[in-house]
């Protein structure tokens, strides 16, 4: 995995190499191995290079045999050797072992086409010298990143926005926009981002850039076509697809290990990585100090069980808020949840015990129907049917326990869920959810509520559905949206590639082969959520194979929490906290209102502020004003400058000359 | 159920938890219009974390103990339906359904 930038212009006036050393040094961390870059009047392309894949000539950029194609590309096409096979066939001769070089023959022999063979996790950038385009792509469910911005016809695009922001010639400026719908859905909706005129290529899309525009284009859709029954032969299927998906993820010249949460998906890959892999499988846990939070019984079963050589991150008290303002450096995004900041120390002790790339479980709760929110969908469904029963109210006692008032909860859960809004609304599923975080709203400024006018984040979503979602099941509707909405921009980037490529880690997700998913998208809704048991044909495949470690085979999902305000109010906060959460910071940047934030403050430092709504309000406020000041504040010309000198530079490799990294 | 919650008036109750219910679940809406007959719950003001603080003070405030059964939308829903049922179970001494 690497990182990736570069800029074209619209006219022939050239890129400076040193320009395009700043954006690879923004994103260095991505790809510490190695460096190259090239430029020419119209177009520069760098790549900060992590060496996974023959990494003596995997060199970046890479070119074809006449030097009329350039590739720079972050990721990894699982299935290269098939599709190098294909293309020796159709006459194309390779000169080293890398999928970026099946990448550059397969876009001479397909074009744009070529992304529909591609099965892996990838963004990357290919100029075509003779037609004067830049093509854009990313893979299908966005595991990676890809971001852009154009100005008078340039186009400058970046796994990070830091490396669009270094070059300063792209505005550095907030989306108020893309901040209230980061307090709506977590995460701002591509191509939408918090940054003013900077925007994320979607998931399953592609751009051109030629001749100063930009055309973006969708290549691949989800859809939910589901059978009416679950066919004969599903678990073989799902048996073949998961070993598959598994075995092309443990491709790599270095070691690869697997991330363990406790839960039945990250259990299912270790134990298949630990039975495909010659040697012991590493694998690593977060573990926390708070028991409520604690999963490390069921992380030490299930290292024993795969036989794994197991280490533990241990998050105690004032390791996040130590680390948080790095984390948000990284996420590049203010935060609802402190979630990605143990992943960020994980990934640490993985690059430190020498490990490149890890398998995650990530993915399967929304493949195969694992959240709560999709059984708290059907139990709404339910009080809607049937207003009189006194079912559903006791289902919902049993989904959330703990979180009101002892027993007769139900009749509160019902008050509230019935409120959230009907079964007609397209975005039923999601509503209560978007409804409670969007609660953070009434913490902003009232200039820059005003300032917002009419916007509405769920009018825009209901506006740009796709054309058959009506007609799928309500629960392909919630697996649609939980995908689109948190997955991608949250859950794969702020938690998943950002906290692990920090420390230059490469994160795969099996879960998100696109054959399982379209395989599990075909499959009734009741073979994923049978009743209120989640996952269910994952729980079957696991009893027929035996290779669920038993430690897990029947737990019940517990969802991955980190503390929020405890993680910054248990003793004094640090200092930081404090600074940004002063009124006269927070007027500057006037985004929330000071004496809200000071309501907050007082029930954070008095041990009250225990509820979903006031702890994620604290991590909002704070992340954004940790966002504001990082990126929106004045650049450091001397950091800058002193981060370009440290940087080494390698002159592109041709792939006629291979080079050492 | 101690002597003095006999003091309390529906009036009273009704002012004590309007204000305890801003401090605490509205202060960052101060504009927010709060009437007495407005829901608590699936209005938004109070969340379901919030229940539990809110028992806890009622308790505290108006020294009485609720029931698990006591605990619902009927009793509790609404700044008013909060002071007719604590005023009913004090006075009374009957359990409010």
């Amino acid at each position: 995995m690497c990182g990736v930038a570069g800029i074209a212009r619209r006219r022939p006036v050239g890129v400076a190499a040193e320009l395009l050393e700043r954006m690879a040094s923004a994103i260095r961390h991505r790809g510490p191995d190695g460096f190259g870059l090239h430029v020419d009047d119209r177009v520069g392309l760098t790549n900060a290079r992590l060496s996974v894949i023959d990494l003596a000539r995997g060199v970046q950029p890479m070119t074809n045999e006449d030097g009329s194609v350039f590739i720079v590309y972050n990721g990894e096409i699982f299935n290269h050797l098939a599709l190098r096979g294909e293309l020796e066939a159709r006459g194309h001769l390779f000169r080293t072992r890398s999928d970026t070089e099946v990448l550059v023959h397969a876009y001479e022999q397909w074009g744009e086409r070529m992304l529909e063979r591609l099965n892996g996790q990838f963004a990357f950038a290919i100029y075509d010298r003779r037609a004067g385009s830049v093509f854009l792509a990313r893979d299908r469910f966005g595991i990676l990143p890809l971001y852009y911005a154009e100005r008078d016809g340039d186009l400058y695009f970046a796994s990070e926005v830091k490396a669009l922001l270094v070059t300063g010639e792209v505005e550095r400026a907030l989306d108020p926009e893309g901040l209230d719908e980061i307090f709506t859905f977590w995460a701002a909706r591509p191509p939408r981002t918090p940054f003013r005129g900077i925007r994320a290529l979607e998931p399953g899309c592609c751009a051109r850039w030629q001749d100063g525009r930009l055309a973006v284009r969708r290549y691949y859709a989800l859809d939910y076509a589901e059978a009416a029954t679950e066919p004969a032969d599903a678990l073989e299927a799902l048996d073949e697809l998961l070993r598959s998906a598994v075995r092309l993820r443990l491709q790599a010249d270095v070691p690869v290990g697997g991330y363990l949460s406790g839960g039945i998906d990250s259990s299912i890959v270790c134990a298949l990585a630990a039975a495909g892999s010659p040697l012991a499988l590493r694998t690593f846990s977060v573990t926390f100090e708070d028991p409520t939070l604690d999963e490390s019984a069921y992380q030490q079963a299930v290292a024993a069980d795969v036989r794994s050589r197991h280490a533990v991150q241990r998050i105690g008290r004032g390791d996040i808020a130590r680390v948080f303002p790095e984390v948000i450096r990284h996420t590049e995004t203010p935060l609802v949840r402190t979630a990605p900041a143990p992943l960020y120390l994980l990934s640490r002790i993985v690059r430190e015990h020498g490990i490149k790339v890890v398998l995650t479980g990530e993915g399967s709760d929304e493949v195969f129907l694992g959240y709560d929110l999709f059984k708290e969908a059907i139990i709404r469904l339910l009080c809607w049917r049937r207003p009189a029963s006194r079912l559903p109210p006791r289902l919902l006692d049993g989904l959330y326990p703990g979180i009101a008032p002892a027993s007769g909860k139900g009749d509160f859960w019902r008050g509230y869920f019935m409120t959230a809004g009907s079964p007609d609304d397209p975005l039923f599923s999601h509503l209560p959810r978007f409804q409670l975080t969007a609660r953070i709203k009434d913490f902003y400024a009232a200039e820059f509520r005003a300032g917002l006018g009419p916007f509405d984040p769920l009018a825009e979503l209901r506006a740009r559905l796709p054309a058959g979602f009506g007609a799928w099941s309500p629960l392909a509707r919630a697996a649609y949206l939980e995908i689109t909405t948190l997955l991608s921009s949250y859950l794969l980037s702020s938690q998943g590639d950002r906290m692990a490529m920090a420390h230059g880690v490469e994160a795969r997700v099996p879960y998100l082969d696109h054959r399982l998913v379209e395989f599990a998208a075909a499959l009734p809704a009741r073979s994923k959520l049978r009743g209120l048991r989640e996952k269910n044909i994952l729980r079957r495949w696991g009893e027929a194979t035996g290779l669920l470690p038993a430690a897990v085979a029947r737990r019940r999902k517990q969802p991955y929490r980190a503390p929020d305000v405890p993680a910054f109010f248990d003793g004094r906060p640090p200092e930081y906290v404090e600074a940004l959460l002063d009124p006269v910071s927070l007027r500057r940047t006037g985004i929330f209102n000071p004496e809200a934030v000071a309501g907050l403050v007082r029930r954070c430092r008095a041990g009250r502020a225990e509820g979903f709504r006031e702890n994620q309000a604290l991590v909002a406020i704070l992340s954004t004003e940790l966002w504001h000041r990082e990126f929106l504040g004045a650049p450091a010309p001397a950091l800058v400058r002193a981060r370009v000198a440290g940087s080494a530079r390698v002159e592109p490799a041709p792939v006629e000359t291979p080079a050492a990294a | 159920m101690r002597d003095e919650t006999r003091e309390f008036t529906p009036a009273v109750i009704a002012d004590r938890t309007r204000a305890y219910v801003r401090e605490n679940f509205l202060y960052m809406r101060p504009d927010w219009p709060l009437k007495d007959e407005d829901p608590l719950f699936g209005g938004g003001v109070i969340d379901s974390i919030g229940v539990i603080e809110l028992v806890g003070f009622l308790q505290r405030e108006f020294g009485c103990t609720l029931e698990e059964d006591e605990i619902t939308e009927r009793n509790l829903g609404s700044v008013a339906a909060i002071a007719r049922f604590l005023h009913a179970k004090c006075n009374g001494g009957v359990r409010a359904a």
